[in-house]
C-alpha cells in the first residue's frame, strides 16, 4: 500500500486505478455531455412550442377586434399579453415591415428593422425584393444588452375568407399574408432551470465518478493488490532469507491458488535448503574424517620412509663393519693368549673384546631392524606365543621381583605373521616394563578384540606401573636409536624394530603414558577374519 | 694336519682365519675371490673351504656349486654376515656343512672346524 504512495507508476493498484478512472471520467463526460445537450434541445423545443401557441393565442384574441377594426382593442389585447410572465415584446407588422400594434407604444408605426431576424428569416434580400429562402426561418435566439436570451418568434396572419369578405374591404382576396406576429419571449427561467438541472447533473456524475471510483478502488486494493502486495513481500522476505515467512490464503480464487503454491513453494525450499545443508555438514564431516585420515597415513608413511632409509643405511653400515669387527675381535683374542692372565694388559684387552662384542650385538640390532622382509609368513595364535613368551620371562633373573597381572581373553587370536618375530616384540615389551620399573613392580599384560576402521584387530596391552615416559619424548620413541636407558642397557633399536614388523604385518603400536604412574603400549595386529 | 683354504675377498677376514687357526694343526691358504680360489683347488686338494657368500664377481653359493661338483670330498664353511643367514641355511642344502656369522671370535671359528674334523680329530 505504501508503494502506492510513494511511488505511484510502480503500484498495480495506482495503475489500475488511473486507468479505470480515466476511462469513467471520458464515459461520464460523454454522458453528462449528452444528457445536457438532449435537456437543451427539449426545453428549446418546449420554449417554442409554447411560443407557437403563444402566437396563435395572439392571433385568435385581436381576431375580432381585427375584423371589426377596432385598433385601440388590439393595441389594449397586446399590452395586457405583454404583461405575462416570460414575453417581453408582441408586435404586428405588415409584410413591408410597417408596426401597426406594439405592446411597447413607441414602436407603433415605426418600420422594422429590414436587416434583422424578422424580415431576414424569411427574405433572402428583405429591401431590394419579395423573394424567399428556399426554408424560411420563423425562430432566432439572441442576447440581450444585459446579457439575458431571448427567443424571437414570428408567425404569419394568413388572408382567410373572413378576411377579405370583411366590411372594411381592405385586403384583397389574391394576398395571402396580411401581416406578422410578432413575439420576443425571455428564456431566462428557461437558462436558470438549464443552470440548475446542469449543475445538479455535474454534481451526480461527480458523486457518481467518485463512488465507483472508491468503490473500485477498494475492492481493486481488497482482492488484487493485497493480497498481490502480501505475495511480493513474502518473496522478498524469502529471498532475503527468511524462510518463516507465509503468505496468507484469504480466498479461494486465483489469488488464493497463487499464494498456496507460493507457500507450498517456500516448504519445498526449506526442504531442499535442510536437506543442502545436511549434505554440506555431512561432507564437511567426511572431509574433516579424510584429512584426518589422510594426515595420519601421510605421517605414518614419513615415519615408515624415514625408518626404512635409516634401516637401509644401518645395514649398509653394519654390514660393512662386521669385517673390521672380526679382525678386531680376532686380534685382541691373539694378544690376550700371549699376555700373562693377570696382567694390565689381558684387562685391557677384555674391555677392547667386550666393547667388540657390543658393537657386534649393535650390529646383529641393527640389521634386524633393517631386515624388512620376513622369513616366514603364517596363521599364529597370538596368546600361545604370549603365554610362552611370558613362561620364558618369568624364570628369568631380571623379572624375579616382578609380578604378573595377565588378563589374556581365552579364545584364538588368529593372525598372519612371524611367530618368532613376535615373540621377539612381546620380549622387547616386557624388557622395557622391566627397565621402566627398575625391575620391580606389576606388569599387567591382557590381550582383548579391538576393531580399526570397522575392522577387527587383536590389541595386546602391555602395562607397568614404572617411571613413565614424558609427552615430549613420545614421539620419538619408535626411532632407531632413540633410548633412554643407561649407555650400554640398550641400543635404541627395540621399539623401532617392533614397529616395523608389525607395521610389516598390518598393525600398528599405540603408547599412553603418565610420568610417575606407568606406561601401557597396546600392540595392534590384524585377525584373521573367518572364512566363510 | 688338515688343509683348510679361505676365500674372501676382505684381506682382515683372510688374515684373522690365518692367525686364528694354529699352524701345528692346519695348513691355511688364502684367495681372494672365487676364481683364485678354484684356481687353487684345481693346484692341490683341501680338506675345508672357509667361504665368504658376498663377493663381488663370483658370489659364494656359485663358488659353492663348483665345489661340489668337482671336490666332493671337500667341506665348506660359509661366513656370512647376519642379513645373509637366510642365504646360510639355503647353502646348507646345497651342501655346505655349516655356516658361521661376522663378526666371528677365534672360539666359534676353532668350535666349527672342530665340529667339521669331529669323527677325525
Amino acid at each position: 500500500m505504501t508503494n502506492f504512495f510513494r511511488h505511484p507508476s510502480k503500484s498495480l493498484l495506482s495503475k489500475l486505478i488511473i486507468a479505470t478512472g480515466i476511462l469513467m471520467i471520458i464515459g461520464s463526460l460523454i454522458f453528462w455531455y449528452a444528457i445536457l445537450k438532449k435537456q437543451e434541445k427539449d426545453l428549446m423545443s418546449i420554449a417554442v412550442r409554447y411560443s407557437d401557441s403563444f402566437i396563435d393565442f395572439v392571433n385568435d384574441s385581436t381576431r375580432y377586434s381585427m375584423l371589426t377594426f377596432q385598433r385601440p382593442a388590439i393595441q389594449q389585447t397586446l399590452e395586457n399579453m405583454v404583461n405575462t410572465e416570460g414575453v417581453d415584446r408582441l408586435r404586428i407588422y405588415d409584410h413591408r415591415g410597417k408596426v401597426f400594434f406594439s405592446s411597447d407604444k413607441e414602436g407603433v408605426n415605426h418600420l422594422v428593422d429590414k436587416n434583422s431576424l424578422s424580415c431576414k428569416g424569411c427574405h433572402t434580400q428583405p429591401e431590394l425584393s419579395a423573394e424567399l429562402l428556399p426554408s424560411p426561418q420563423r425562430l432566432a435566439v439572441y442576447k440581450s444588452p444585459q446579457g439575458i436570451r431571448s427567443l424571437k418568434v414570428v408567425g404569419a396572419i394568413y388572408n382567410e375568407r373572413s378576411c377579405y369578405t370583411a366590411s372594411c374591404h381592405i385586403h384583397p382576396k389574391e394576398q395571402k399574408i396580411l401581416g406578422f406576429i410578432e413575439a420576443d419571449v425571455s428564456l431566462a427561467l428557461l437558462d436558470e432551470v438549464k443552470l440548475k438541472q446542469g449543475l445538479a447533473l455535474t454534481a451526480y456524475v461527480a458523486i457518481f465518478l467518485l463512488a465507483i471510483s472508491a468503490s473500485l478502488g477498494v475492492i481493486l486494493w481488497k482482492f488484487v493488490s493485497k493480497p498481490i502486495g502480501q505475495l511480493s513481500h513474502g518473496m522478498e522476505k524469502v529471498a532475503a532469507g527468511d524462510y518463516d515467512h507465509s503468505v496468507p490464503v484469504t480466498s479461494n480464487d486465483e489469488m488464493g491458488t497463487l499464494a498456496k503454491t507460493f507457500n507450498a513453494m517456500i516448504k519445498d525450499l526449506i526442504a531442499a535448503r535442510n536437506q543442502r545443508g545436511l549434505w554440506t555438514r555431512t561432507l564437511e564431516e567426511e572431509i574433516a574424517k579424510k584429512t584426518e585420515e589422510i594426515q595420519k597415513t601421510h605421517a605414518s608413511l614419513i615415519q615408515t620412509e624415514k625408518l626404512a632409509s635409516l634401516g637401509r643405511m644401518a645395514a649398509g653400515v653394519a654390514h660393512e663393519i662386521n669385517n673390521p669387527l672380526t679382525g678386531i675381535v680376532t686380534f685382541a683374542h691373539l694378544m690376550r693368549q700371549r699376555v700373562p692372565p693377570d696382567s694390565l694388559d689381558a684387562q685391557d684387552l677384555d674391555v677392547i673384546i667386550e666393547q667388540t662384542e657390543r658393537c657386534a650385538k649393535i650390529i646383529k640390532n641393527l640389521l634386524t631392524f633393517a631386515r624388512a622382509t620376513p622369513s616366514e609368513k603364517g596363521k599364529i595364535n597370538i596368546n600361545d606365543i604370549l603365554s610362552r613368551t611370558i613362561y620364558m620371562v618369568k624364570n628369568q633373573a631380571k623379572f624375579h621381583n616382578i609380578t604378573f597381572n595377565i588378563d589374556i581373553t581365552e579364545r584364538d587370536f588368529i593372525t598372519l605373521g612371524d611367530a618368532s618375530q613376535f615373540q621377539q616384540i612381546f620380549l622387547n615389551m616386557f624388557i622395557n616394563a622391566a627397565d621402566a620399573m627398575n625391575e620391580k613392580g606389576t606388569l599387567t599384560v591382557a590381550t582383548r578384540e579391538t576393531n580399526i576402521n570397522g575392522k577387527p584387530f587383536v590389541e595386546i596391552d602391555f602395562t607397568d606401573n614404572g617411571t613413565g615416559i614424558q609427552e615430549e619424548i613420545l614421539g620419538k620413541l619408535f626411532e632407531p636409536f632413540f633410548t633412554t636407558k643407561p649407555v650400554g642397557k640398550g641400543t635404541g633399536l627395540g621399539l623401532s624394530v617392533s614397529h616395523g614388523i608389525v607395521k610389516h604385518f598390518g598393525g600398528q603400536i599405540d603408547v599412553k603414558s603418565t610420568v610417575g604412574k606407568g606406561t601401557s603400549f597396546f600392540v595392534k595386529l590384524p585377525l584373521l577374519e573367518k572364512e566363510t | 694336519m688338515k688343509k683348510i683354504l679361505v676365500i674372501d675377498d676382505e684381506s682382515i677376514i683372510r688374515i684373522s682365519c690365518t692367525k686364528t687357526l694354529p699352524a701345528d694343526t692346519y695348513e691355511v691358504k688364502s684367495a681372494s675371490s672365487g676364481n683364485e680360489g678354484l684356481a687353487l683347488l684345481d693346484k692341490e686338494s683341501f680338506d675345508l673351504v672357509l667361504l665368504d657368500i658376498k663377493m663381488p664377481e663370483m658370489d659364494g653359493i656359485e663358488v659353492l656349486k663348483k665345489i661340489k661338483e668337482t671336490w666332493q670330498e671337500t667341506k665348506v664353511i660359509m661366513i656370512t654376515g647376519y642379513s645373509t643367514v637366510g642365504t646360510a641355511v639355503k647353502t646348507l642344502k646345497l651342501g655346505a656343512f655349516n655356516y658361521i656369522e661376522k663378526p666371528f671370535t677365534p672360539d666359534t671359528l676353532l668350535k666349527s672346524l672342530k665340529e667339521a674334523f669331529e669323527p677325525e680329530v
